[in-house]
């Protein structure tokens, strides 16, 4: 395989990656929303999203290994492990290292979610509001084509889309499916206690 | 007896709404198997296409290989030009030798 073919997967995988990684955090916050209709049931969007975190992590994987592979840019496989350990563009590239990372864990404690229990896999699964933007300052940072008009493009869909998700989340609050009884029951107990 | 019946219908409307829920259940997940699918292809289909996009906006090393090659083809072209150039001046030299050898 030549070198500038491993280079344009690298280029090519790492702007996908990061589409699918902006598409699982949008369907994160979708699923937390708990968002339906009639032909688009809940648990779609929950196994579109897990389902797209693990194709995430198999481009992720291609980004990598193509990058560390290629003769011509002498990474090894150090920096694709330990952050800020590459000669090359130290900090953007540590960056990426430590989004894979945390993406990585994110997507292993998902996977072992009844062992770990929901509190610790939730306190995870945070880790992904750092992930993202780690992940897109790295292709911004180190990418290539940072600042050509199709890859600023692609970026900034990604941006517009998750800022959008995060900012419906905090509008619309968290959708307690069961709000009305625990307040009706809060407000039971408040009556009780008066008299 | 019109109790019965009435039980009947009742039992038979769960049946219904069962079997309208399952069939919503599984024609949601021909949905997240299509919509999958489509999404493995289209990100195989895309890091080939951001990978020509980006071959072709920024090419790098590409250009430099092919330079290289080219140098390297019209060297090893124009060497060859050089060895067939001396095939007749070694010849004409010989010649001349020949002459000289021959006064």
């Amino acid at each position: 395989m030549s070198n500038t073919l491993l280079w344009y997967t690298t280029r090519g995988a790492g702007a996908v990656s990061l589409v699918l990684l902006s598409a699982v955090v949008v369907l994160g916050i979708l699923s937390v929303l708990r968002v339906q209709s009639t032909g688009w049931p809940r648990f779609l969007t929950v196994g579109l999203h897990r389902n797209l975190a693990l194709m995430t992590l198999v481009f992720l994987g291609l980004h990598i290994v193509t990058a560390v592979v290629d003769p011509f840019t002498h990474l090894g496989w150090l920096a694709a492990v330990v952050p800020f350990s590459s000669y090359y563009r130290t900090f953007w590239l540590g960056l990426g290292t430590i989004a894979f990372e945390l993406l990585l864990a994110v997507v292993l404690t998902s996977l072992v979610r009844g062992l770990i229990g929901q509190s610790t896999w939730r306190l995870v699964h945070w880790l992904t509001y750092a992930c993202w933007p780690f992940a897109v300052l790295h292709g911004v940072g180190t990418g290539t084509d940072a600042w050509s008009a199709w890859l600023f493009t692609l970026q900034a869909i990604c941006v517009i889309a998750v800022l959008a998700a995060i900012g419906y989340r905090l509008m619309a609050g968290s959708r307690d499916p069961l709000a009305r009884e625990r307040s009706s029951y809060l407000a039971a107990v408040d009556r009780r206690e008066q008299r | 007896m019109a109790f019965r019946g009435g039980g009947d219908t009742y039992t038979m409307e769960i049946k219904d709404t069962i079997q309208d829920r399952v069939r919503a259940r599984d024609a949601a997940m021909r949905v997240l198997n299509r919509l999958t699918a489509g999404a493995a292809v289209s990100a195989v289909v895309g890091v080939g296409l951001l990978g020509a996009i980006s071959a072709h906006t920024i090419p790098g090393t590409a250009s430099t290989s092919t330079a290289s090659t080219s140098t390297a083809t019209t060297s090893t072209s124009s060497s060859s030009g050089l060895q067939t150039s001396t095939t007749p001046v070694t010849s004409s030299s010989s010649s001349g030798v020949a002459v000289s050898g021959g006064s």
